[in-house]
């Protein structure tokens, strides 16, 4: 009974995100098609769809990770329905709630909302802001309960410290902690603190928004709460898809289970110290922010690559490499997903040096690394458990040239749509211009081009989503 | 001309990265049923480690000193320019800028001598960002309300520049623009 | 819960906060920056006539301007300042001219000037008086107005930077307190510091105060909400762990 329900909720969470990602993709690529001058939308529609985008797709690849993550933990703890049920429920509100603001109020702050550019936001309706804050909050108490309930469930069978894996830290451990308990417990904590963050930060915007104008929140505290929160939630979603590939890939690929040893224990322990204070690189280009802390950004920008991708990156290696295994749709999305997140990794690394954001900083050169370990890493991630999952259930056997045609589309895309953008970053092209001014008009060809690769991307998410949908919503008619 | 080596750079790693995934993956193609995958991994691993931590540690140390807040400290600027920004256009002037009465007028600057901007903003955030006549982005700041960011220059080359703001600001942020003379 | 705290935090951080706001704001501060102060032929007590250019030639300087009949701002300016630069014993890297705008002013009144506040002695401090105040003023945009009325001068308290060639590093109006004072210390030896915050804006949810005499950021109020996530975090996994072990022999008997 129990395990029907949650494949049950599991496949309602696969079709909503599919159905969302399809949806801002669109919206990704009118923005190109914006940039690239083929249609002519206006500033606010382009800033209102960017917001939606935005924050769309950092919310479903967010309750993406999650959803897997606590499907699989069925498998050591119980979990709880209720609070999975709850998340489903406020996420759809705030969704609609969100898309009006966006959509019906032309909110247009960007989905990082910088204050106090909410208050400023010229040309929006005077309720869309608050409507706005309002589905955050939504957002942030759905989710806050759920990674609550799911730690509070982690820590009914392990200790803290058998949570953490620090008994694998001594000689000879003799309780074994799943790499999936610590990896998902660390990440749970990093969600936990964002999203408490982002509580402090909605409070300050509501007490400025209701004092009337006599209480004034500081400029550089509100962007350092901003990007704590707006940088670690995009970190830490990346991290629960981690997750999912240590519990699966050498599953999928029928191989013996990876185990927790002394290293991924230590790894996964320092990612936790790092990932909460590499935020700091957004602030770079603050002059006000103490030198301390930039350098502090630029160290733990570099050290939080090290152990996560040390560990995974050379696990992945391992069990594949002169290893015969079976390869499947789920594990090369997988592999390939690995090898995105540590080529988006590079680009985030140069970023993150100080003397070379000087000049990256807010061009294409962000967005270019993010989407590559989101389109190209984070994505492939959850799309590679979602047809792992419905797989499980319904009749399936291997379909080669949709297994092919799914990952060259994907590849092909995803590379011309990205390369796109790195050139665009190296040519000094702004991002978050809804046009580009004549001087920068390699800009506008550039996003053209982006906007084909992408429409060749959307393609394959397309095909993939009609595949999965209907599998998923025959486990939603089945009894058993 | 930061970007092009940056560029070059990047691509470089990742075509390795990538060389390196794919041999990874034929090698397991092609391997036999007996083939015993990799000897030595936890050996292999630790130079791994050990490899990339010491080549971000020399990264780290080459890049931390050439970053902008270390440049030109201890020189007086010969000339400063005050930059307030606001939603959608900057206001440069020589003199300070009333917040109230904000006003600012056209600026020329010597080549070869170094400028302090001290930026700061009367409504919400922007950038700002110095384009040279190549439209190549060569330095920027933030403007912030409430702070003033100093960004110190020396400009090598007389010409025309552009003035572009690079942090999202509204409707009208792409047409943010302003621009001075280097002479 | 949690609301609460924050809320009451707010509430306290509140009433504090008018007070941060009344201090004021004033863009004169920034008006000449990094130009050359006029150089004024000085006549310094004990010294006798000197150059502008020698004084700040030999350190640079902190530039005070008062008058000695002022019955205002002008001594407990002075005072304040001697007060907080007696903090910096061992700072030496610059030195105070103070210097009379007010023509009636001659060597006597600046030398008794000097022993009010028992400085006659001290090697830092200058006291002066110029025959070109005109246009020393005009350097650095002073301009205090004569009331016939109440038979004084109507003015800001002035403090200028003065680095060893000459150029005005930075400016304080007001009686400011040390923190202020340190930038303007730091600036007058050339040290870059690469920010200045507005002096109206509220200084009470900044996160950092930049501190000149360690080159270092005091840490702000605002800082504790930076921190605030993550100790909440902590407290967080502390507490579930603690309330899921209590109901756990419960949960082993339905098992
Ligand atoms: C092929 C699919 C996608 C397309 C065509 C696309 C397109 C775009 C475009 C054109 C922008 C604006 C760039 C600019 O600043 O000029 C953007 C921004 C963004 N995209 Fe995507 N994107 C895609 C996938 C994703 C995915 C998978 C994520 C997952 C997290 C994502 C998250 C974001 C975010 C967070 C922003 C920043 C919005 C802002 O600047 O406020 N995108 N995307
Ligand atoms: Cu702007």
């Amino acid at each position: 009974m129990e395990s029907i329900k949650i494949k049950k909720i599991t496949s309602v969470w696969i079709i909503t995100v599919l159905l969302l990602f399809v949806a801002s993709i669109v919206l990704g690529i009118l923005m190109r098609l914006n940039q690239g001058e083929v249609i002519s939308q206006s500033p606010i529609t382009f800033y209102s769809n960017m917001t939606t985008h935005g924050l769309t797709m950092i919310g479903i690849w967010f309750v993406a990770g999650m959803a897997a993550v606590n499907y699989l933990m069925q498998r050591y703890v119980k979990t709880s329905y209720t609070a999975n049920v709850f998340a489903l429920v406020l996420t759809v509100v705030g969704v609609v709630l969100f898309w009006a603001s966006t959509f019906v109020g032309k909110f247009h702050a960007a989905w990082t909302f910088l204050y106090p550019l909410p208050f400023k936001d010229m040309g929006s309706e005077t309720w869309a802001t608050i409507l706005f804050l309002i589905s955050l909050t939504v957002f942030g108490i759905g989710w806050l309960i759920w990674s609550v309930s799911l730690m509070a469930q982690i820590l009914k069978k392990y200790s803290i410290s058998q949570s953490f894996a620090w008994q694998h830290l001594t000689k000879n451990p003799t309780v074994e902690t799943p790499p999936f308990i610590l990896i998902t417990m660390v990440t749970l904590v990093g969600v936990i603190a964002c999203l408490i963050t982002a509580v402090v930060l909605l409070v300050l915007f509501y007490a400025e928004y209701f004092s009337g104008g006599s209480f004034v929140n500081d400029a550089l505290l509100m962007k350092n709460l901003t990007y704590f929160f707006g940088h670690t939630i995009a970190n830490e979603m990346l991290y629960l898809g981690l997750a999912v590939i240590y519990e699966l890939f050498a599953e999928v690929s029928g191989r013996p289970k990876w185990k927790t040893t002394w290293y991924v224990a230590l790894a996964w322990n320092l990612s936790l110290v790092f990932i909460l204070t590499a935020f700091f690189h957004h602030l770079y280009m603050d002059f006000v922010q103490p030198e301390g802390l930039q350098i502090v950004g630029q160290l733990a920008s570099y050290l939080a690559s090290l152990p996560a991708a040390g560990v995974t990156v050379f696990s992945i290696f391992i069990a594949v490499y002169r290893t015969k295994i079976k390869w499947s749709l789920t594990n090369l999305l997988f592999f390939m997903g690995i090898a995105g997140w540590v080529i988006g990794g590079l680009g985030a690394v140069i970023d993150s040096t100080i003397s070379n954001n000087i000049v990256l900083h807010n061009t294409l050169w962000v967005p270019a690394h993010f989407h590559t370990y989101n389109a190209m890493g984070n994505v492939l991630f959850s799309l590679g458990f979602f047809y792992w999952f419905s797989t499980q259930f319904t009749a399936y056997f291997h379909n080669k040239k949709f297994t092919n045609s799914i990952l060259a589309l994907l590849l092909i895309g995803g590379t011309g749509f990205l390369l796109a953008f790195y050139v665009g970053g190296a040519e000094s092209i702004p991002r978050r211009y809804s046009t580009y001014p004549a001087e920068l008009s390699v800009g506008v060809n550039l996003a053209t081009i982006g906007a084909v690769f992408a429409t060749i991307y959307l393609i394959a998410i397309l095909m993939f989503f009609f595949n999965i949908t209907k599998r998923c919503l025959k486990i939603l008619s089945s009894t058993s | 001309m930061q970007q092009q080596p940056i560029l070059v750079l990047f691509l470089a790693l990742a075509g390795a990265a990538t060389i390196v995934f794919i041999y990874v993956f034929v090698s397991s193609k092609k391997a036999a049923q007996t083939d015993q995958g990799m000897s030595n991994p936890l050996k292999k691993r630790f130079w791994f480690l050990l490899i990339l931590f010491v080549i971000l540690g020399i990264f780290t140390s080459v890049t931390i000193p050439k970053s902008p807040y270390y440049l030109f400290a201890g020189e007086t600027p010969t000339k400063v320019v005050h930059v307030s920004a606001r939603q959608f256009a900057f206001i440069l002037s020589e003199k300070a800028i009333d917040p109230k009465n904000p006003s600012g007028e056209n600026i020329e600057l010597p080549a070869n001598e170094l400028v302090e901007f001290r930026v700061t903003s009367l409504d919400v955030n922007h950038g700002f960002a110095i384009y040279d006549d190549s439209n190549r982005l060569i330095t920027q700041v933030q403007a912030m309300p409430g702070y003033v960011n100093r960004l110190q220059y020396k400009f090598k080359k007389p010409g025309k520049y552009d003035i572009l703001c690079l942090e999202y600001c509204g409707m009208a942020h792409q047409v943010m623009k302003s621009t001075f003379i280097v002479k | 819960m949690l609301k609460n705290i924050i809320l009451n935090i707010i509430a306290i951080s509140l009433c504090n906060l008018a007070i941060a706001q009344s201090v004021s704001s004033d863009v004169k501060e920034e008006s000449n920056i990094y130009e050359q102060i006029y150089d004024a032929p000085i006549n310094v007590v004990g010294k006798g006539q000197v150059s502008f250019q020698e004084l700040y030639n030999q350190k640079p300087l902190l530039l005070a301007l008062v008058f000695t009949r002022c019955s205002g701002v002008c001594n407990p300016f002075l005072f304040q300042l001697k007060e907080n630069l007696a903090l910096k014993t061992n700072d030496k890297s610059f030195n105070v001219l103070v210097l009379s705008f007010d023509p009636r002013d001659n060597m006597t009144d600046m030398s008794l000037l000097a022993q009010r506040f028992e400085l006659e002695n001290n090697e830092q401090w200058f006291f002066g008086t110029t025959n070109s105040i005109e246009e020393l003023n005009q350097s650095i945009n002073f301009y205090p107005i004569w009331d016939s009325i109440k038979n004084q001068y109507d003015h800001d308290a002035l403090l200028i930077g003065i680095n060893n060639q000459g150029y005005i590093t930075k400016k304080l109006i007001g009686v400011r307190q040390g923190h202020d004072l340190d930038l303007l210390i730091a600036s007058v030896n050339n040290i870059f510091s690469p920010t200045y915050r507005l002096p109206n804006k509220n200084m009470l949810f900044s996160c950092f105060n930049y501190d000149p005499k360690t080159g270092e950021n005091k840490l702000g109020l605002g800082l504790l909400f930076i921190a605030l996530p993550a100790v909440l975090t902590v407290l967080l996994l502390i507490l579930i762990s603690y309330l899921v072990k209590r109901k756990e022999p419960k949960n082993k008997e339905i098992f």
